[in-house]
């Protein structure tokens, strides 16, 4: 099984999900929240940026379902996702539950292991 | 010099394979021989060479490509590691010769011996630790960006399957196809075949196989005095977006990339979407070969599918498309699958594609990646006259 490599850029990222708690990076600067993590944030190139807590909650943008595995290690079929969260920044990850979410359900972050390591995924809201 | 002025004037395409027995460099030198064989050209000729350097071995860092010199046995003035073959490499080779910095570049490419089975092809995974961890790759981008238009315009699923059945069965008719002999489809076989990722079946999915890609660009001046009728670069056009298949895409920004693209290459060749004979768009599933229809300014956004049936793009419409059974059912060999695109337009607009000339080609389009990759690419190809 793959090994992923944690960078210096994104530790705090996996070290919060090891908490189960979703964070993404804020520019000090300009306040921008981004995603994937960067050297310096896309919208004015400071480097001055935080982790910060995010809610989790969101809205999904576009969703799909595998139905081949792209690796071994994955069951298939599961859901797949790009989430907008409401602090204003968006991710890819996996969606989960007896009901996946489509585009445009409400949901927030739960969590997952995988690889003996715990990652987020994203469920239909329950309140 | 413009750069109508630069000439594609070799091509070469080796025995395309589900798996190959030779590897990426064996290929990559057997698609070059071919290629220059076609020239009327030595590899001694050579004083350029996109090729990067596919291993095994060689120099693991970029610049890959001077590794040639070696191999080659020749000194040369110009190399260019670009990303990926096809028009990108086309349009460095054009720079490279349009400022005197070489007169005859080698373009080589593909991949062998680097697929496994019954998995994704690992070049279709990215490694990275937002992507891997959540089962992404390629073709699932691009599905992510399909359900958003199909959600907009569902019957657009339909004609997609129509569109894969279309190219599919041209495929099939073609010798050289990795899918020669494979069906005749319909659109309810697309629609029937087992599901990859929603909304693609695995019909509606371009290949992975192996095999080797080459073109030779020179100057239109000394392409005359080669043996084949010289193929010019009437315009061309270039879109980066985002970082490919790690930021997820955004479907309002990427359903129309390539209109700036399409745009340039019209303008410097001084033509438009009704002038376009042959259309080896990039076709890595049947819906992103409606969104090119529609990015390139053939149709508006929504009427791609419906553009491609009621025009006909098999060989016996009005647009034959991807007329070698493109990516779909002719092959797709990774980083080196656009320089399959220029080759295929090449050999229609020299009058020399067999069974499956499309007669009175005289424009067409060589293209390369797609809304899921967030960057795009493509070239207009003509006869010199």
């Amino acid at each position: 099984m793959t090994v992923l490599d944690s960078t210096a850029l994104t530790a705090d990222f996996w070290a919060a999900a090891a908490r189960r708690e979703l964070v993404r990076p804020v520019c000090r600067d300009c306040g921008h929240s981004f995603f994937t993590p960067q050297v310096a944030c896309p919208a004015c190139l400071s480097e001055d940026w935080v982790y910060r807590p995010s809610s989790g909650r969101g809205t999904v943008y576009s969703a799909t379902v595998v139905h081949k595995a792209p690796s071994p290690g994955f069951t298939v079929p599961f859901g797949l996702g790009v989430i907008d969260l409401e602090e204003g920044w968006s991710m890819l990850a996996t969606l989960v539950g007896d009901r996946l979410p489509q585009i445009g359900s409400a949901v927030e972050v739960t969590w997952v292991e995988r690889d003996g390591r715990t990652q987020p995924a994203f469920a239909e809201a329950t309140s | 010099m413009n750069l109508s002025g630069v000439a594609v004037v070799g091509v070469g395409v080796t025995p395309q394979r589900k798996r190959s027995q030779r590897n990426s460099l064996q290929v990559a030198l057997d698609a070059a021989k071919l290629a220059l064989a076609d020239a009327g050209l030595s590899h001694t000729d050579v004083d350029g060479i996109a090729a990067r350097w596919p291993g095994p071995g060689g120099t693991e860092l970029a610049p890959g490509s001077a590794d040639w010199s070696t191999l080659l046995g020749v000194p040369l003035d110009w190399i260019g590691d670009s990303y990926p073959q096809g028009v990108p490499a086309l349009l460095d080779a054009a720079g490279a010769i349009l400022t005197g910095q070489a007169t005859t570049i080698l373009i080589t490419g593909g991949q062998a011996g680097v697929l496994g089975g019954g998995q994704v092809a690992s070049y279709t995974r990215p490694g990275n630790e937002f992507v891997e961890p959540f089962g992404a790759f390629t073709a699932a981008h691009f599905a992510l960006v399909a359900q958003r238009h199909l959600a907009r315009f569902p019957h657009a699923r339909r004609g997609a399957a129509e569109i894969a059945a279309t190219i599919r069965n041209t495929g099939s008719a073609n010798p050289e196809a990795v899918m020669h002999g494979r069906g005749p489809f319909t659109a309810d076989d697309v629609l029937a075949a087992p599901p990859v990722v929603d909304p693609f079946t695995l019909l509606d999915l371009c290949l992975a196989s192996e095999g080797g890609a080459a073109i030779v660009v020179t100057t239109l001046e000394r392409a005359r005095d080669l043996p084949h009728h010289p193929v010019v670069v009437l315009g061309a056009g270039m879109e980066w977006m985002r970082q490919q298949y790690v930021d997820p895409p955004r479907y309002e920004q990427v359903w129309p990339i390539g209109r700036r693209a399409a745009a340039k290459a019209f303008g410097l060749a001084g033509l438009g979407p009704c002038d376009v004979d042959v259309a080896q768009l990039y076709d890595v599933n049947s819906l992103e070969v409606a969104r090119q229809f529609e990015a390139l300014g053939f149709c508006e956004v929504g009427e791609g599918t419906d553009f491609a049936l009621a025009t006909g793009i098999g060989p016996d419409g009005k647009l034959p498309t991807c007329t070698d059974g493109g990516l779909l059912s002719f092959s797709h060999i990774g980083w080196g699958a656009p320089t399959l695109k220029i080759a295929e337009a090449v050999r229609q607009l020299r009058g020399q594609a067999g069974e499956r000339q499309i007669p009175g080609a005289e424009v067409a389009i060589a293209a390369g990646a797609g809304s899921g990759a967030q960057y795009y690419n493509l070239a207009l190809l003509g006869r010199a006259r």
